[in-house]
C-alpha cells in the first residue's frame, strides 16, 4: 500500500522562514520526518512527499490546493498523512485543509497537529491525531500516526476515537457493536454497582435554563406559543401532524375563547379527543383573557403562534424558537405562555 | 409445507373487519422489502392445549416454538380520521437494512391483511388476534416432533451476596395503535407497575399492538426473545442475583401520574430487593420522560441504574440528543441514532404493500432513516446496533 506524506518547507528541508514562499513540490520518498514516520508504517511505504511553503499556501491557497490535489491524484495513494505540524498556526491549517480536500475525494487522510492548533477545525472528515505543542513532542507522536495511517491505508472501519486515538470529530455515527444492549446494559449496571459508573451518552446535554421571572405582568405584552398543533378548524395552512415544516401565526381576532369547532389540534403524537373539545386546554385564551380582565396582566398579544412539537428535529425546532421569538421581540412582546403537550 | 392453513382462515379471518390476508413464505435473506408491518411474532404452541397467548399462567409448563421462522403482519389501515396515526415500518430482508433486524436470517412468513369495515380499532383488534392464532396454527405440527432443543427457565439458589438486579421493561400505552398488551389487556389498564416473573414475559405474557416509530418498538418477537431476560438468567449465579421483572407504563396520561408511576416502579422494584435495575424503554415522545422520571425514583430510593435508550441525533448535530434526561441518568446504554439515513437499496420484491405511508414507492424509495425499520434501534437492547461519538 502506498501512502503520500505532507510537509512544509522546514520539515521537507527545504530550508527556514526564508523559503516559506516555496511552491508546491513533489519529492521521491520519505524526507525528514517522514523517514521516523515510515518506521512505524505497517504494510505501506511512502512513495512521496509533498511539499509546499507556508506563506506560499496561506496566500495562494485555491492553487496550491489545486497543484497538491493533481500531484495527490496522479499518485493515487491508499492514504495521506500530513504533518505533525504540532503548534504551528499556518503548517497545521496547511495540512488540514488538504487531508480535508483528499478526505472528500475519497483518498483516506490523516494530519497531525496539537488539539489547539487552530488547523484543527479545518480538517472536515480527515482525522487528526493530537500532537505535544512542539517538535519535541515528535518521537511520542510518530506511532501513533503512523498506527492510524497504516490501519486508514488497510481500509478497515475505524474503532471509536478513544480507541484509534484520532480527536473527536464530534459526529455521531451508528455502528454495530460486538454485544447486544442488553448485555451492554447488564455489564454497566454491574459496573456501577462495582463503583464504576459509565454511560454510553454522554451527560452533555443541551439544556435550556428557565428564564428569570417576568418583572410586572400586569404591564407586560403577553404571547401565546404552542407546539400542540392548535389551528383554526380544517386546518387550512396544512401544519403537519408530524415532524412539521414550520409553523404560522394566526390572529386572535379579540377571541376571548378558542372555541371548539374553530380551533383544532392536528398533532399525532397524542390522542387529541378530548383537547379538540377544549382547545384552551391546548392553549389557555380562556383563561388569560381572565387575567387580563383583572389586571393582572397587561394585554394579550394579537396573534397565537403554532407548530407541531413531534419528531422535530432539534436543528428545526431551534430554529422555529428563534424564529419566532424574532418576531415577538419586534413587536414588543415581554412574556410568553408556552404550553408544550 | 407440511401444515393446513385451510382450517385457520375462515373463523379468523371471516370477520368484517378483517377481510383476508395474502400469506408468502419468504426463504431467509431473500432480497424482499416488507412494508407497513405492524407486529412481528414467534411461532409458538402449547403441549397442554392452553393457548399460546394466554390471558393467564404464562411461564409454566412446556412451550415449542418454531426456530428460525417468524410470522411479520402488515396492514395498511384505511385512511379515516383517528387520534393516533400509527408510522412507516420496514423490514429488509436483504440489502443493507438487513443488519438492523434479527428476521432476516430466518424464513419470513408475511401476512398482507386487507382490512374491511368497522374503523381503525376493530381492525386492529381482529389482525391481531388473527397473527397470534396463525403464529399458533404455524408451529402445530411440532406437537408430534421431537424438539432439537429444550431450554428451562428457572431461578434457582444464587450467592446472596451477588447484587441483585431487576428489569424494569416500559410497556407503551398511549391509546389504539399504540398500545402494547399484558396477558391481552392494554398496558394502561393492566395494573401496572407491577412484577411478573421473567419467564412469563418469554412465554407469551406481552405482546405488541404498538405502531410509533418502527425503530423504537418493541414488537411481541422481541419478548419473546427478550435478550435482557435471557442475558439475567445467564447471568444468574455468576455475576448477578436475577431479582425479576418489573412491567411499567410509558404514556402515563398526567405529570402526576408519571411521578406516581415512577415512584411506584421504584417501589416494586425494592419489593423484590433489587440492587439494581436495567430500566428500558419503548417508543419515543413523552415515554422517554416516564423512563427518565423511573430513573430518578430509584436512584433516590438507593436503587441503581442503567437506562436503554435510542437516540434522536441529527446527523449535523455534534452532542447526542435524548428527548428527556435527568442528571441520575449517568449509566446509558445507546441502542443507536434513529435519525442516521440508511443506503439506498432496490429490492427484487416487495410484500405488505408496493407504496410507503409517504407515497413514495417501497421498491425505489432511496435513502430510508433508521427510524423506519421494526426494531432497529429497540431500546430493550435486543440488538447490537449503538452510536457512539467519532
Amino acid at each position: 500500500m502506498k501512502a503520500v506524506h505532507y510537509l512544509n518547507q522546514f520539515f521537507a528541508g527545504l530550508g527556514g522562514e526564508d523559503k516559506a514562499e516555496t511552491p508546491p513540490t513533489r519529492l521521491d520518498g520519505a524526507v525528514g520526518p517522514g523517514r521516523g514516520l515510515q518506521a512505524e508504517l505497517h504494510g505501506v511505504q511512502i512513495v512521496a512527499t509533498l511539499a509546499c511553503g507556508d506563506d506560499y499556501f496561506a496566500e495562494h491557497e485555491d492553487e496550491a490546493l489545486a497543484r497538491l490535489l493533481d500531484m495527490l491524484a496522479a499518485l493515487a495513494p491508499d492514504v495521506l498523512v500530513a504533518g505533525p505540524a504540532f503548534g504551528s498556526g499556518r503548517y497545521g491549517y496547511a495540512c488540514a485543509r488538504l487531508a480535508a480536500a483528499a478526505a472528500e475525494r475519497g483518498i483516506p487522510a490523516v494530519a497531525a497537529m496539537h488539539e489547539d492548533n487552530p488547523g484543527v477545525g479545518e480538517a472536515g472528515a480527515a482525522y487528526v491525531v493530537p500532537t505535544a505543542v512542539n517538535v519535541a513532542g515528535m518521537r511520542d507522536a510518530l506511532p501513533r500516526l503512523g498506527a492510524l495511517a497504516s490501519a486508514l491505508a488497510s481500509g478497515r472501519e475505524l474503532g471509536s476515537a478513544e480507541e484509534e486515538g484520532y480527536l473527536v470529530r464530534g459526529y455521531r455515527r451508528n455502528y454495530m457493536a460486538e454485544r447486544t444492549g442488553a448485555e451492554r446494559a447488564v455489564e454497566l449496571l454491574l459496573a456501577k454497582l462495582g463503583g464504576e459508573t459509565r454511560t454510553e451518552v454522554g451527560g452533555d446535554m443541551d439544556r435550556v435554563e428557565p428564564p428569570r421571572p417576568v418583572g410586572d405582568l400586569s404591564s407586560a405584552l403577553v404571547a401565546l406559543v404552542t407546539e400542540a398543533g392548535c389551528v383554526p378548524q380544517g386546518n387550512p395552512d396544512h401544519l403537519q401532524s408530524v415532524r412539521a415544516q414550520g409553523w404560522f401565526r394566526y390572529d386572535l381576532g379579540g377571541a376571548d375563547t378558542l372555541a371548539s369547532g374553530r380551533y383544532e389540534s392536528v398533532h399525532g403524537g397524542f390522542d387529541v379527543t378530548l383537547a379538540n373539545e377544549d382547545p384552551n386546554r391546548l392553549v389557555p385564551l380562556d383563561t388569560v383573557r381572565g387575567l387580563e380582565r383583572a389586571g393582572r396582566v397587561g394585554r394579550v398579544h394579537e396573534s397565537l403562534y403554532t407548530t407541531t412539537g413531534n419528531g422535530t428535529p432539534v436543528v428545526v425546532a431551534t430554529k422555529f424558537g428563534q424564529e419566532i421569538a424574532g418576531e415577538l421581540r419586534d413587536a414588543g412582546v415581554q412574556a410568553v405562555l408556552l404550553s408544550g403537550t | 409445507m407440511g401444515w393446513e392453513l385451510a382450517s385457520f382462515s375462515p373463523d379468523l379471518l371471516g370477520e368484517a373487519a378483517v377481510e383476508g390476508a395474502e400469506v408468502e413464505i419468504v426463504p431467509p435473506g431473500s432480497p424482499v422489502r416488507v412494508t407497513h408491518v405492524l407486529d412481528a411474532v414467534e411461532p409458538r404452541i402449547r403441549s397442554d392445549g392452553r393457548a399460546a397467548f394466554p390471558a393467564e399462567g404464562a411461564g409454566e409448563g412446556r412451550t415449542n416454538r418454531l426456530d428460525g421462522v417468524v410470522v411479520l403482519s402488515c396492514l395498511d389501515f384505511p385512511g379515516e380520521e383517528r387520534p393516533l396515526h400509527e408510522q412507516e415500518s420496514i423490514v429488509d430482508l436483504g440489502g443493507p437494512g438487513a443488519s438492523l433486524t434479527p428476521f432476516a436470517d430466518m424464513t419470513a412468513v408475511v401476512l398482507t391483511f386487507s382490512p374491511g369495515e368497522g374503523g381503525h380499532v376493530e381492525v386492529d383488534k381482529r389482525s391481531r388476534r388473527a397473527t397470534l392464532a396463525f403464529a399458533e396454527e404455524l408451529s402445530r405440527p411440532t406437537l408430534d416432533a421431537e424438539p432439537v432443543e429444550v431450554e428451562l427457565f428457572q431461578l434457582g439458589p444464587a450467592d446472596a451476596s451477588l447484587p441483585a438486579v431487576a428489569a424494569l421493561i416500559q410497556v407503551s400505552d398511549l391509546g389504539p395503535l399504540y398500545i402494547q398488551y399484558v396477558y391481552g389487556v392494554p398496558a394502561g389498564e393492566a395494573g401496572l407497575p407491577r412484577a411478573l416473573d421473567p419467564a412469563e414475559v418469554l412465554d407469551g405474557a406481552v405482546t405488541c399492538g404498538e405502531y410509533h416509530w418502527a425503530a423504537m418498538r418493541n414488537p411481541t418477537w422481541f419478548f419473546q426473545r427478550n435478550q435482557l431476560i435471557r442475558t439475567l438468567y445467564r447471568e444468574h449465579g455468576k455475576t448477578l442475583r436475577f431479582a425479576g421483572v418489573v412491567l411499567m407504563r410509558g404514556y402515563e396520561q398526567s405529570a402526576a401520574d408519571k411521578q406516581r408511576g415512577a415512584e411506584r416502579a421504584a417501589g416494586v422494584a425494592g419489593e423484590l430487593g433489587a440492587d439494581g435495575v436495567v430500566i428500558t424503554t419503548d417508543a419515543g415522545g413523552n415515554s422517554h420522560t416516564d423512563v427518565m422520571l423511573t430513573c430518578r425514583a430509584c436512584e433516590e430510593a438507593g436503587i441503581r441504574t442503567t437506562v436503554v435508550l435510542a437516540e434522536e441525533t441529527d446527523p449535523l448535530s455534534t452532542k447526542p440528543i435524548l428527548t428527556d434526561w435527568v442528571r441520575e441518568a449517568d449509566s446509558i446504554v445507546s441502542t443507536g441514532n434513529v435519525e442516521e439515513l440508511v443506503d439506498a437499496w432496490t429490492p427484487a420484491r416487495v410484500l405488505g404493500g408496493d407504496l410507503l405511508l409517504d407515497g413514495t414507492a417501497a421498491k425505489e424509495a432511496g435513502l430510508i432513516p433508521v427510524r423506519n425499520y421494526l426494531g432497529a434501534a429497540n431500546q430493550m437492547g435486543q440488538l447490537a446496533l449503538s452510536a457512539r461519538t467519532e
